[in-house]
């Protein structure tokens, strides 16, 4: 095994010369792993017409001569091949090729480069419409949009996963609904989704089975059922099975719940690599702020009490009914020394997410249909759902909503800088909406029963700190919260318009649409009461040859959906987006980033990635997120949520010297500001140096 | 008849022994919470001869890991007066027990018992590790005994130190290397804890020792031997790492980065660098650096987070913020 030289070069960036980086080295890096490793290692054909044959006649493509002549195939190979497109960095174009580059069956081949991704991706895509594929090739080879990693991965591969990466369910609280449970996150682990259930309506530890006490041994035991269930059911090897499971925090497991991460825990209860979440009503905050003593509730005996599930009941109204109730049983706990345990299972493990139901379900535009429960792998889907009655074989079962979103993401500085961001919104919300169309998902009943009458779909954001470095506006400036709030409004009114114009082309709107808050009108009244435009001069200035909705323009909208209605019952959400935020050379999310030169450990390598867009004179602005007051960070997430109608993945970075009680203020910071979510919480490790230096 | 005391937590003995108490309780793991399983498609993909280094590299640190937790930390421990300084040392000579469990966690999970056996015959036949194992061993044991002089227990805590913090990396190079081409990511995770734990070791054992060659009456003299002891031990390191590193061409870079591992525990003796260091492998002395990196949750676990120390509780001010004018655009 010989190092190769282009991982030596991109490790030589962190050799510092003179006190600064070698970033001259990533090019290198670039240089040398295409001129090394990809060339070498790509087959080459001698025509186009060689190229498409070969990959439909071995079974790489599907045939794409059956929606497409060869001329307009051709069409679009040249129109995308015209761009000239070059990776920016080495973590770019190595991510590139490592996890999504079509390789031959033996895997050592590629027969892709970029642009034949984007092509095989628009193709798909356009079904058959070669103007619409140029469409979708323009806003790719642009890298104006970039769609979630199932797509990017596998559109137009004939032997490939499923194309939408996020599912949802609830778990009955019986053995069928268990096991309903079980088998359907293998199964979709198995077609490459990441899974999460909502683990509330089980009952807890200690309670009765056919009326017996003391049988039932609670959640955690499904939970290790699950974490194995993951790991053995991949997508054929190319992304590790990934899950999460939600707990309400009235659940009296909870304590056991959050446990489960401790490192020297039995190994019956240990969980390793299940993501664990929180779900936290208003009422826990509020008994907190109070300071008053809190009850847990075992789920088993408020539901034989009520008739429903404990994490389906409005806490507000139900909560002091449940402490009086004395055939419900209960566990007295202290609700601030929970929130202190929370905060400290984060500083061992970055677990807990937390999703805060309250703030889920106030702008919730579908509550008449039912209330958001739970949320996902990556705490930005925010949809209803119900759980479905599992019946024995013979039986007929009663399928309710599962929760089904395939995912996508606008490249901020990309449409801002070309003027494109309505064209880019409503040709990426069409793209989303022929994955949602094409996607079956038949083996899970509830999550197809979604897909099928909610199309929802997830459109988000990336790059948002890189464009405000390029721009030379700090992170956490008011001018960033005035963008946001300009940017996030424009995106949500072009996803509305499309999901209307899409509505009115297929004479259908998504089930239950006559009941939401889009049909009523409630949901557009903000945006009647006032303009959201550019308050600063410096966001005017980047906003100025673009038309921004007003409010006459909001008000035909709300017009125009009152007509038609939507297509999708869910549009937005914004992913944390990692690795393909680093195909696009682009800060991920609408996070700030770590550090100006990131390290980034995956299971297969570790590589240095100098920021984009990085040089001498804007280094300032490339503020590390652990330097930064995280409430200036959830202050914009706040603003960026008003325009966002599920939820924003939002990581907490801290330091080791952060302690509990900081932590968990940034809880109540992030919920009084409205967040529905907070994702991983990261933290800093002082170096070892440090501590001694200051103190020998 | 002298009373038993009892260690007193409220006094600082020193500046430093409660900062390295919560730093190493802090770093503190175990094994198993690593998944070194995920290593397994990797480790078959490793050619013969690579798969026989890492062996033999893991091995060799294994049997250094037996050494300091079975004799190196509880014959030291025995001749320090501070009751704290021996509180952080018993600490570390469990976490060094821990150490030398996990190298078996690695193997168990990748290779078969026969493998392993004849690793282990490896490692009891091999004359250069042996050689290092019976010169260290041999300045613990001469602590082994009711009084010693200062000079005897400078001598065995910088043994320590040159176990810790130069004769471990040319075992280290090995996985580091890996890791940073992405092969044995999992596995590696344990041995960046390792390494984040010798580190500090070595910086800790490095303070005593300091403190004892204050006192000493001849400084130069035990110096002298000090320095000896350095050369024999990298005379030997070097033909061990010719052994086990030829076979795959890295014997060239591994010398290089076994100088440059001298020089840091001579630095964490208080003393001057003695080796001249051209360039190290990039990528291993990346993979040195132990600050925080950017890891994906769902493909690895991460090695960044620590045992929380400090459990602050909520108060009422906790929960007042004002938002209006946060929130104002």
């Amino acid at each position: 095994m010989i190092t190769k030289k282009w991982i030596l070069l991109n490790n030589e960036i962190m050799i510092k010369k003179d006190d600064e980086f070698n970033l001259e080295k990533d090019k290198e890096a670039v240089r040398s792993y295409f001129l090394d490793y990809v060339n070498k290692n790509t087959v080459f054909f001698y025509t186009l017409k060689e190229k498409i044959d070969y990959l439909i006649e071995n079974n790489y493509y599907i045939n794409f001569y059956e929606q497409y002549s060869f001329e307009e195939l051709q069409r679009v190979y040249d129109f995308v091949y015209s761009k000239k497109f070059r990776f920016q960095s080495f973590m770019s174009a190595f991510k590139f090729f490592q996890n999504y580059a079509l390789r031959d069956d033996s895997g050592e081949k590629f027969l892709e480069r970029y642009e034949d991704r984007v092509v095989a991706i628009s193709l798909f895509l356009a079904q058959g419409n070669v103007e619409q594929a140029l469409k979708y090739a323009e806003i790719l080879i642009n890298q104006e949009y970039q769609p979630a990693t199932p797509t990017f991965l596998n559109a137009g591969k004939k032997r490939s996963g499923q194309l939408v990466s996020c599912f949802l369910d609830e778990i009955g609280d019986n053995i069928n609904g268990i096991g309903y449970a079980i088998d359907s996150a293998m199964k979709l682990s198995s077609i490459g989704g990441g899974v999460s259930f909502n683990l509330s309506k089980i009952r807890a530890r200690g309670e009765a089975i056919k009326g017996v006490e003391g049988r039932s041994s609670g959640v955690l035991p499904v939970m290790k059922i699950l974490e194995d269930t993951f790991s053995y059911a991949n997508q054929l090897g190319q992304r590790p099975g990934a899950g999460a499971v939600y707990l309400n925090v009235f659940h009296t497991d909870i304590e056991e719940f959050l446990d489960c991460k401790k490192i020297n825990i039995d190994e019956k209860v240990r969980i390793k690599s299940l993501s664990i979440g929180v779900v936290i009503p208003d009422k826990f905050m509020d008994i907190a702020a109070a300071d008053e003593i809190c009850y847990l509730f075992y789920p088993h005996t408020v539901f034989q009490q009520y008739g429903i599930p404990l994490d389906e009941m409005d806490m507000d109204q139900m909560y002091d009914q449940l402490v009086g109730n004395p055939k419900v049983r209960k566990k007295k706990v202290n609700a601030r020394h929970l929130m202190v345990k929370i905060a400290q299972t984060q500083k061992e493990s970055g677990y807990p997410y937390l999703f805060f139901k309250g703030n889920a379900n106030k702008e919730h535009a579908l509550q008449n249909l039912g209330d958001v429960k739970f949320s996902n792998l990556c705490t930005e889907i925010m949809q209803l759902s119900h759980v479905s009655d599992i019946a024995i074989y013979g039986q007929q079962d009663t399928i309710r909503y599962g929760i089904s979103c395939n995912l996508g993401s606008l490249n901020i500085a990309t449409v801002m800088e070309n003027n494109r961001v309505k064209e880019a919104v409503e040709t990426a919300m069409r793209a989303l909406t022929v994955v949602s169309d094409l996607t079956s998902i038949d083996m899970v009943p509830s999550v197809q029963k979604a897909n099928k009458e909610l199309h929802s779909v997830g459109l988000g954001a990336m790059n948002l700190h890189g464009y405000l470095a390029k721009n030379h506006i700090m992170y956490e400036s008011k001018e960033a919260l005035d963008f946001c709030n300009v940017f996030f409004m424009m995106v949500n009114f072009y996803s509305l318009k499309s999901s209307m114009d899409i509505a009115r082309e297929k004479g259908q709107h998504f089930e239950g649409f006559q009941q939401s808050g889009y049909a009523d009108g409630t949901y557009f009244e903000k945006y009647l009461r006032t303009d959201f435009h550019p308050q600063s001069d410096k966001v005017k200035l980047l906003f100025k040859d673009m038309v921004l909705p007003g409010k006459a323009a909001w008000e035909e909208l709300a017009e125009q959906v009152k007509e038609h209605g939507l297509y999708h019952a869910y549009r937005m959400a914004i992913a944390p987006n990692q690795s393909t935020a680093y195909i696009m050379n682009a800060t991920a999310s609408v996070m700030p980033v770590v550090d100006t030169i990131e390290v980034r450990e995956y299971g297969d390598s570790t590589t240095y990635y100098p920021m984009p867009y990085l040089d001498n004179d804007n280094y300032f602005f490339y503020k590390s997120a652990y330097d930064m007051d995280q409430k200036n960070v959830l202050r914009l997430v706040s603003v960026i949520q008003r325009h966002v109608d599920q939820g924003i993945s939002t990581i907490l970075h801290t330091n080791t010297k952060d302690n509990t009680r900081d932590l968990a203020r940034y809880y109540i910071y992030a919920h009084k500001a409205g967040l529905k979510s907070l994702y991983y919480t990261r933290t800093r490790k002082a170096s070892i140096e440090e501590c001694v230096s200051c103190s020998v | 008849m002298t009373a038993f005391k009892a260690v007193n937590w409220n006094t600082p003995e020193n500046d430093y022994s409660a900062l390295f108490w919560e730093q190493n309780l802090r770093q503190f793991w175990v094994d198993t919470e690593y998944i070194p399983s995920k290593d397994i498609d990797s480790w078959k993909g490793l050619s013969p001869e690579i798969q026989q280094a890492y062996k033999r590299a893991l091995g060799g640190l294994t049997l250094l890991d037996t050494l300091q937790s079975h004799t190196g930390m509880p014959k030291i421990l025995d001749h320090i007066d501070s009751l704290q300084n021996k509180a952080v040392l018993s600490f570390m000579c469990m976490m060094e027990a821990i150490h030398a469990k996990s190298y078996s966690t690695i193997f168990t999970t990748v290779t078969t018992t026969q493998e392993i056996n004849e690793l282990f015959d490896w490692v009891h036949a091999n004359k250069y590790l042996q050689f290092k194992a019976a010169t260290i061993d041999r300045y613990y044991r001469a602590l082994d005994k009711k009084q010693v002089n200062d000079e005897e227990l400078f001598l065995a805590l910088g043994a320590s130190v040159l176990l810790e913090s130069f004769l471990f990396y040319s075992g280290f190079f090995m996985p580091l290397w890996l890791c940073g081409q992405g092969e044995m990511v999992a596995s590696a995770d344990i041995i960046k804890k390792i390494i984040a734990d010798e580190s500090i070791h070595g910086v800790f054992v490095g303070l005593l020792a300091q403190d004892v060659y204050k006192t000493l009456p001849h400084p130069q003299r035990a110096k002298d031997k000090l320095t000896a002891l350095l050369q024999e031990l990298y005379e030997n390191e070097l033909k061990y790492t010719e052994e086990v590193y030829t076979d795959i061409g890295l014997t060239a870079e591994v010398k290089e980065y076994v100088r440059y591992n001298a020089n840091k525990a001579l630095m964490n003796l208080g003393f001057e660098e003695l080796f001249e260091v051209k360039e190290v492998n990039p990528i291993v002395l990346n993979g040195l650096n132990l600050e925080t990196t950017q890891h994906d949750f769902f493909s690895k676990k991460s090695t960044n987070y620590e045992k929380s120390m400090e459990v602050a509780h909520l108060k009422d001010e906790d929960f007042i913020f004002d938002l209006d004018k946060d929130l104002l655009v």
